[in-house]
């Protein structure tokens, strides 16, 4: 086949058990070994049903991995209950100002039932709620991210503009959770909008997914990932949206994974444009997987795609300044 | 050689603090944008041994008149705890602070944002609390669900109670009035302890909530006598909350022009007041005054005649005496505001300079300082290259780190 498998590997700092937990040296390390084997993106996520004893938090740790590394994609889960959209918006900007064009944000549409508890929701919210206010959440942000026009910079000493006034656009948004203002206090960023990335998709959100650069199919066996890759593309397609612009990518254990070969086959079989590898947090499992499995994914076709200038352009994305 | 050494902050803002110093021949006009930029500046200030890089923030735009915001740089800038993590992976020894809201965040999250830059630094995080007042920040979270609260330095002392109490473990869960968090925090604690708490609120209720809580206080003050009252009148109300007065470190702002001789100061300080679009002093100074309309007034005339206002604190009303006593015109008066922003303005070599700091600090007025250069890079490479050798010279800061932590930078004792 002629189309690239790409490969994403994720890593939940907050599954570790133990006393086992990764340090900023072992974690940018191996950041730098995927990087350095062609692997996509690194997604971090920091969120787990139990408390962890991990000392980061996934998007303060995704702007330090962007400061020691170069082109891989960098990918931070970020709760839709532990941020406000302006200030959530305002952050993956700047990562993304900060890292070149490299980042996304995984938006997941699952809740963690320990979220609530600890920002001022005791009484949590329905399932329901919370994915209608995550979808209102996730459209906010979207458009905030797209607020100056793309050469609204004029930085013209001479004149005394900065910017242009007329290119700076208010969202004046007003929803059934949030009202936002806007514009953002940050410049539009190198990829136009960081690459969004949902997870946690259930068959109802499926037309939702549509506004995804990435989704991630997790607890799917090959022929219902199959069913829901077509049905997204099929959805993007009726929306006027080129489906190959939405990258679906399968999700995998790699501690259940012996070889490249049967996450090939995984990948084929599911219908997806790549798949995202889950690694444990824990030194050994790290050194594991880049010795062992990784040389023999990229034997089996995976992690070829050439560093683009941003994330989107590595993927074959569009470039993202629609409205 | 004196035993006390002043303290050193680097306040990083854009491309200067001077309100035109974007528009300087020299100044990196993309420093919004240009990552590498900010690792240079706090390298800069790393080499010649601040205590800290600080970074103000806000949840929105800083001017709500389009016309007057598309005239400066201060619109768009980097999300501070994101740029503050990406210094933290460039830097060694530097304390890295910045301003957050007890508005528009919750108190477990932060704890968590700022638990986590103080474990990527090894123990050099600041968290700068502020309560926010701008009506532009607002609009930008108009419904967010949370709770109704009475006053915002009520929510403010509570969030920093629970903040404080997620970093230093104390018993897990809090059910107030304006929030509620059931579990510890599941960071663990930096090599310093927990991260340094920061405030400058100028209020009485800013001054108290600061002596409450603060371990470093930020102010701006224009003449001796007011840093002087305003350092003895915080420093006394730290007895009341069991706290010694060596608890609480202030730094008052200064806005340094350094050169080799004075008239080359004088020179490069009215370089950058010609910068300065009238429309843009103007709009400044009428907002200082609590004057709408002083646009329609002649700019080369002198100030109308102005009714008292209720709103008018009396060094407003002290301004407008004096700007009469010199016959400053409307233009004058406003390049002279615009371009200190009410803090104090020190023009004059490095001798010059480091006489002013050294009056203040061993005067009773000051800890330290938080240095505001006119323009980046160029005036913070001046202060480092010309001030910071002659303070010491002089015995009076650091030639190397004593430790490894904000807070041994600064002299702190960990949180119990």
């Amino acid at each position: 086949m002629g189309r690239h498998m790409h490969l994403a590997v994720s890593l939940n700092i907050a599954a570790a058990d133990g006393q086992d937990v990764l340090d900023f040296g072992q974690i940018s390390a191996f950041v730098r070994d995927l990087e350095a084997a062609g692997v996509d993106m690194a997604i971090i996520s920091d969120s787990a049903e139990a408390p962890s004893s991990s000392p980061f938090e996934a998007t303060t740790l995704l702007a330090a991995l962007a400061a020691v590394t170069d082109s891989i994609g960098l990918v931070a889960s970020a709760s839709t209950l532990a941020h406000q959209p302006y200030n959530l918006a305002r952050r993956f900007a700047s990562l993304d100002i900060i890292s070149h064009g490299r980042i996304g944000w995984n938006a997941t549409l699952a809740q963690n039932p320990r979220e609530a508890a600890n920002f001022s929701r005791p009484e949590g919210f329905s399932d329901d709620d919370f994915r209608r206010r995550a979808k209102e959440f996730i459209n906010i942000v979207r458009r905030l991210w797209i607020g100056w026009s793309r050469d609204a910079l004029l930085f013209d000493k001479a004149s005394g503009r900065f910017h242009d006034p007329e290119k700076m656009h208010p969202m004046n948004f007003t929803g059934e959770f949030f009202s936002v203002r806007g514009p953002l206090n940050v410049a539009r960023s190198p990829q136009d909008r960081p690459l969004l990335v949902m997870s946690g998709l259930k068959q109802a959100d499926l037309d939702f997914a549509i506004r995804a650069d990435v989704v991630l199919l997790d607890k799917r066996q090959p022929p219902e990932a199959r069913a829901a890759c077509e049905e997204i593309k099929r959805r993007a397609h009726e929306a006027g949206r080129d489906p190959r612009t939405i990258k679906m990518l399968a999700v995998a254990d790699a501690r259940q994974e012996r070889d490249g070969g049967s996450l090939k086959a995984l990948c084929l079989s599911s219908g997806c444009d790549g798949i995202v590898l889950t690694v444990q947090p824990r030194a050994d499992a790290l050194k594991d997987f880049v010795e062992r499995l990784l040389p023999d994914l990229e034997q089996h076709g995976f992690a070829k795609a050439k560093p683009g200038r941003t994330l989107r352009d590595r993927l074959g994305l569009d470039e993202d300044g629609r409205s | 050689m004196s035993t006390r050494q002043m303290k050193l902050g680097l306040f990083l803002w854009a491309t200067g603090h001077h309100i035109a110093a974007w528009r300087h021949p020299d100044a990196h006009v993309t420093a919004g944008i240009d990552i590498d930029h900010c690792i240079k500046l706090a390298r800069t200030a790393e080499a010649a041994k601040f205590d800290m890089v600080f970074c103000e923030d806000a949840a929105g735009l800083r001017e709500a008149n389009v016309n007057i915001a598309s005239q400066t740089s201060r619109s768009i800038g980097f999300e501070p705890i994101s740029l503050l993590s990406a210094l933290a992976a460039q830097t060694e020894r530097i304390g890295l602070v910045s301003t957050a809201s007890t508005s528009y965040n919750e108190p477990y999250g932060l704890a968590r944002m700022f638990a986590s830059l103080d474990n990527l630094s090894g123990g050099r995080a600041g968290w700068n609390l502020v309560t926010s007042a701008s009506p532009i920040e607002a609009a930008n979270f108009g419904a967010t669900g949370l709770r109704p609260h009475a006053d915002r330095y009520a929510r403010a002392r509570e969030f920093a109670t629970v903040v404080t109490g997620l970093w230093n473990r104390r018993a897990a869960g809090h059910d107030g009035e304006s929030f509620s968090v059931r579990d510890r925090l599941d960071i663990p604690p930096s090599p310093q302890g927990a991260p340094v708490m920061v405030q400058a609120g100028a209020s009485d209720d800013g001054k108290d909530l600061a002596a409450r809580t603060a371990d470093v206080v930020f102010s701006a003050a224009q003449t001796f006598e007011e840093a002087k009252a305003f350092y003895d009148d915080l420093k006394a109300r730290l007895a009341a909350y069991g706290r010694q007065p060596d608890d609480v470190k202030i730094m008052p702002g200064v806005a340094p022009i350094v050169a080799a001789t004075k008239a080359e100061a004088q020179a490069k300080y009215d370089a950058l007041q010609e910068l300065i679009p009238d429309d843009v002093g103007v709009a400044l100074l009428s907002s200082y005054l609590s004057i709408s309309d002083l646009g329609r007034y002649p700019i080369d005339g002198p100030l109308p005649e102005l009714p008292e206002s209720e709103g008018m604190k009396s060094r407003q009303a002290l301004v407008i005496e004096q700007a009469r006593r010199d016959g400053l015109s409307i233009r004058e008066l406003a390049r002279y505001f615009a371009g200190a922003r009410g803090h104090w303005r020190v023009v004059g070599t490095a001798g010059e300079i480091a006489d002013e700091l050294q009056a203040r600090f061993e005067g009773g007025a000051a800890d330290g300082f938080n240095v505001m250069p006119s323009w980046f890079p160029g005036e913070l490479d001046a202060f480092a290259k010309l001030v910071v050798p002659e303070l010491q010279r002089r015995g009076l800061f650091r030639k190397d780190y004593e430790g490894r932590t904000l807070r041994e930078h600064l002299g702190l004792k960990r949180p119990v």
